[in-house]
């Protein structure tokens, strides 16, 4: 079946879209917006045209394109979605979209922040539609770099007061500023690029095909010999981004600091992004490897839950909060993949989404919280729920997602990875995983408490509740989240087919 | 005598005594540099279209499409510098604008000579021709204190180097007994204490033109006192000639020479790397820090000498268009900031992004590049370079340097931040002379397309690469 070059377009229209806003004069105060808007909404519209066009009976990868770009080496621009990668840009279409509707009150250097945005969304997308490995890490370094310049320029610092020994150090470091926290982030993802890289230079080398393509690779079985060290390189240079324990501490802090879309935008989708690599590059084209490694996988994975989730109980910062909370629920998504079975992966990309829109939906509030109270510290809040019942309704659905509540995404999720878990090898995955799953409801029902439904704070009066635009953000972002928790299959479907091509490389691997 | 592989030579020989008989009766530096320009523009694109290849002088003086991309990449640095020149000159060499031409334009004639120079006589003498005009422009700055230093440090460990490198040179003549190349190739095959001592010495020499490591103490002194424009040539064309010279040595003179070379070399290339990248890292002056940074590409360029194929010598040539490009970019940056400012301090450097937008982008811009970040040159350039390493087998090395590169983009983001993110001392918008600005613009414009489009250079890089050790 032919079809326009549906994937180009997609890839297009943030792009153009920055183009297009980077040239606006600086007072046109719609026009830097609308552009944006459209450009979203382009790519909402055509990830949804996908989503309905993608044939589940024939599966693999569809809505080809394929143009050699410097043949001497292999390189190609190759474009393709299966079921895994079509959820993925499907929910960085829905975080991009609302994400632009929630920086509508950006009124500093507006023009270049939507310009980044836009570039940074077109590498995300590049990333999950490129069947090239070099085209893959092409864009993932475009996804990585605007989010500096984000971080640094629109973010905000953390009022923390040092104490104890290493009060001066920490001083002289800076940490808990926006600065210090765009270093961290930046360096942390690109150390794992660059073991990307390595990486995948590497796998060009040794299949000895002299291509990039992923199919091509796909179908050459790597040798067993290099899988073993090449998957664990692979698997820490995206697992940076994934936010696998130890190397997550940029994850809180980053997110933190970030501008309200740029957290969406970061902890929804790119951090998937690392996670979607490991299963795409690591498990699919190395699965002795990954075999090999899985334990490795799975029992960091195990960690991140709990670290992530007892973090997440201690912080006083709102934002610090849902930061850890993504360490916690990345934790879901490796443990699943780690499980290298139906249920446990079909559950893994799924937990993508759904955290990715859930996350997107939690910074969306707490942006909304900031803006409105002048504070992220959540002792200092309290009653919130009477003068902004909305942001309550919406953040209350947001948390009952995270702690996974049957009839809503986060349940059909965890359940999935969790029933992997127990079908797999390493059984002993579900006690920490269903202890996380515990944690997580202690600190969302303790935050969800102090901040809303506790003592009313007389200083917060005259607290309004969201407005205009940003209606349209939270109310498109939770009925996402209610629809896949209570029809899943309309993306567990098209995931599930990609699932059991990806398995079916492990028959004979796997014990 | 057949003279016409000689034309390009001969035409810029003829260049500089226009700019000589020029200078007599004008001394306007607008006038001059434009000639020198124009000049320089004319010679580059004859060199492309219309190349003279051949042999002359008994088979010591070569012309061909290795030279010729070479002599492409010199004259490239010599047209930017040359234009980026024009506003320091016209503040601050006024009355000795045109030695500084004539000078800037002799070491260009030495550096043509060096690339074809199939003889060790005639090597040297070029190589002296390339490097002490240098020594006199760095010091062009009379009344700077610190342009005198530097011109002092660059004649002292400049003619150390030589001394060095030529005594080398007497040394392989010694065991050979002969000068030329050809026959020193068939000759030198056991590696006896003298020839190794020479070959040794050569490399020391080398080391000292291309600054790696441990032969790098004079750059940074070097770059931060001479003025910029002039470090913008010094840092990027007799670094090329200097590892033209190590592809010709290494590959044709020392190709029979039972020695571990390679991994000499590869083991100079992990700590010249290592340090360059780490003592970046602790500079608060611009020039400074893009002298550290010098050190480090110099490494990765090393990394592709080590490989020594085909593949890493064209990945070289093409590091080189993109280190040009990139280079005397952020050097000319560097130069605006210093009249603007006074100073090449980082933190003089704030809001420059608001004071003048454009300049805030070409930098980043540059910074990318330099820094190896996709859609810029300088990426493909240290991907192609680290693949060619990785075929040839020093997989260790190329994760060394993956790694390091990270390291070089703290520093490299340290100034994207003082441009972009500190909040601007002043609001006075950043004055830009037109003669830097459209440097900077082509510098930009290549850097950008380059990076969309490198098939551009590395399609012919890798034929002419191919040619060149076919033709050993």
């Amino acid at each position: 079946m032919q079809h326009f070059p549906v994937l180009s377009l997609i890839l297009l229209a943030p792009f153009l879209g920055a183009l297009l806003t980077m040239f606006q004069p600086k007072e046109a105060y719609y026009r830097v917006r609308i552009i944006p808007a459209i450009a979203a909404g382009i790519t909402l519209i055509l990830s949804i045209y996908l989503l309905l066009k993608y044939d589940r009976s024939i599966g693999g990868f569809q809505f080809i394109e394929h143009y050699p770009l410097i043949p001497q080496l292999g390189i190609s621009y190759h474009l393709g979605v299966d079921g895994m990668s079509l959820a993925l840009v499907f929910l960085t279409a829905f975080i991009i979209f609302t994400g632009v509707f929630a920086s509508w009150t950006i009124l500093e250097r507006t023009k270049e922040f939507y310009t980044l945005l836009l570039l940074l969304v077109t590498g995300v997308f590049g990333v999950f539609v490129s069947l090239d490995l070099f085209l893959f890490f092409l864009f993932y370094e475009l996804a990585v770099l605007p989010m500096y310049l984000l971080i640094g320029v629109w973010g905000s610092s953390k009022y923390i007061k040092p104490r104890g020994i290493f009060a001066r150090m920490i001083q002289e470091v800076g940490v808990g500023t926006k600065e210090y926290a765009a270093m961290k982030l930046t360096l942390y993802l690109l150390f794992g690029s660059a073991f990307i890289l390595v990486g995948l230079l590497t796998i060009y080398k040794v299949s000895g095909l002299n291509t990039f393509d992923f199919l091509e690779l796909n179908a050459h079985k790597i040798d067993p010999r290099y899988q073993k060290f090449l998957f664990p390189i692979v698997y820490i240079g995206f697992g940076v981004l994934a936010g696998i324990w130890p190397l997550h501490t940029w994850s809180p802090d980053g997110h933190a600091s970030a501008p309200t879309a740029a957290s969406m935008l970061h902890a929804g989708v790119l951090m998937k992004l690392g996670a979607y690599g490991v299963v795409r590059v690591g498990m699919q084209l190395m699965p002795q490897g990954a075999t090999e490694w899985v334990w490795l996988v799975g029992t960091i994975a195990t960690i991140n839950i709990v670290y992530g989730a007892l973090s997440a109980m201690w912080q006083m910062d709102l934002k610090y909060i849902v930061a850890y909370s993504s360490v916690s629920h990345m934790g879901i998504v490796m443990l699943g993949a780690a499980t290298l079975n139906e249920p446990g992966l079909n559950g893994s990309v799924f937990q993508m989404v759904s955290h990715g829109i859930m996350t997107g939906l939690l910074f969306a509030l707490v942006g909304l919280v900031y803006e409105k109270a002048h504070t992220r510290d959540i002792l200092a809040m309290g009653g919130f729920g009477k003068r902004m019942p909305g942001i309550a309704t919406f953040f209350t659905i947001g948390g009952l997602t995270s702690l996974g509540l049957p009839g809503l995404s986060g349940f059909v999720a965890e359940f999935l990875v969790f029933l992997g878990a127990w079908q797999a090898k390493q059984w002993y995955w579900l006690v920490p995983g269903v202890l996380g799953a515990f944690f997580t409801a202690v600190y969302v029902l303790r935050a969800l408490k102090i901040i809303f439904w506790g003592p009313f704070n007389e200083k917060y009066k005259d607290l309004p509740d969201a407005i205009g635009t940003e209606w349209v953000a939270l109310a498109v972002l939770s009925g996402v989240l209610i629809l896949l928790g209570v029809v899943p299959f309309i993306l567990l479907h098209p995931i599930d087919v990609s699932v059991m091509e990806l398995l079916s490389k492990f028959k004979g691997v796997l014990p | 005598m057949n003279f016409a592989p000689l034309t390009l030579e001969l035409l810029l020989a003829g260049l500089i005594l226009i700019v000589f008989v020029v200078d007599l009766v004008s001394k306007n530096p607008k006038v001059l540099a434009g000639i020198t320009f124009v000049g320089l523009t004319i010679l580059f694109f004859l060199n492309l279209l219309h190349p003279w290849y051949g042999t002359t002088f008994q088979g010591t003086f070569v012309s061909n499409s290795f030279t010729g991309f070479l002599k492409g990449v010199f004259l490239l640095a010599g047209i930017l510098v040359s234009l980026g020149s024009l506003s320091t000159a016209e503040e601050q060499y006024r009355g000795r604008v045109g030695e500084y031409y004539i000078l800037l334009l002799f070491s260009l004639l030495g550096m043509l000579f060096v690339v074809s120079a199939r003889d060790l006589v005639l090597f040297f003498v070029a190589f002296e021709l390339m490097s002490i005009p240098l020594y006199i422009l760095a010091a062009y700055q009379k009344d700077s204190e610190a342009s005198i230093e530097a011109g002092l440090k660059l004649f002292i460990f400049g003619t150390f180097s030589s001394a060095i490198l030529v005594m080398g040179l007497a040394l392989l003549y010694g065991t050979t007994g002969s000068t030329r190349f050809d026959v020193l190739a068939q000759t030198l095959t056991e590696g006896e204490a003298l020839s190794v001592l020479g070959f040794l010495l050569f490399l020391t020499g080398i080391g000292f033109k291309v600054a790696m490591v441990p032969f790098h103490m004079w750059v940074p002194d070097t770059y931060a006192g001479a003025p910029a424009p002039f470090v913008a040539f010094l840092s990027v064309a007799p670094k090329a000639a200097g590892f033209a010279i190590l592809f010709i040595f290494f590959l044709q003179v020392f190709a029979n020479l039972a020695l571990p070379w390679k991994l000499v070399i590869a083991f100079l290339s992990g700590i010249t790397m290592i340090l360059g990248n780490l003592l970046a890292i602790p500079q608060t002056h611009l020039k400074r820090l893009l002298g550290y940074s010098g050190i480090a590409h110099i490494g990765y360029m090393l990394l592709g000498v080590a490989a020594g194929t085909d593949l890493a010598i064209a990945m070289v040539l093409f590091y080189f268009v993109a280190y040009v490009l990139a280079n005397i970019g952020a050097f000319l940056f560097a130069e605006t900031a210093i009249q603007n400012e006074g100073t090449d301090q980082l933190s003089a450097l704030h809001g420059y992004a608001q004071r003048n937008p454009l300049l805030g982008l070409y930098m980043l811009i540059f910074l990318l590049s330099l820094g190896g970040i996709p859609f810029v040159v300088g990426f493909w350039a240290k991907l192609y370079v680290f693949l060619a390493a990785l075929k040839a087998g020093y997989g260790l090395l190329v994760f060394l340097a993956a790694v390091l590169t990270v390291v070089a983009l703290y520093y490299y983001l340290n100034v994207a931040r003082q441009i972009y993110i500190e909040k601007p001392a002043s609001n006075d918008p950043v004055r830009v002379p037109a003669s830097i600005h459209f440097v900077l613009l082509i510098s930009t414009l290549g850097t950008v397309l380059l990076g969309l489009y490198p098939k551009l250079i590395v399609g012919p890089a890798l034929e002419i690469a191919r040619a060149f050790v076919a033709g050993l």
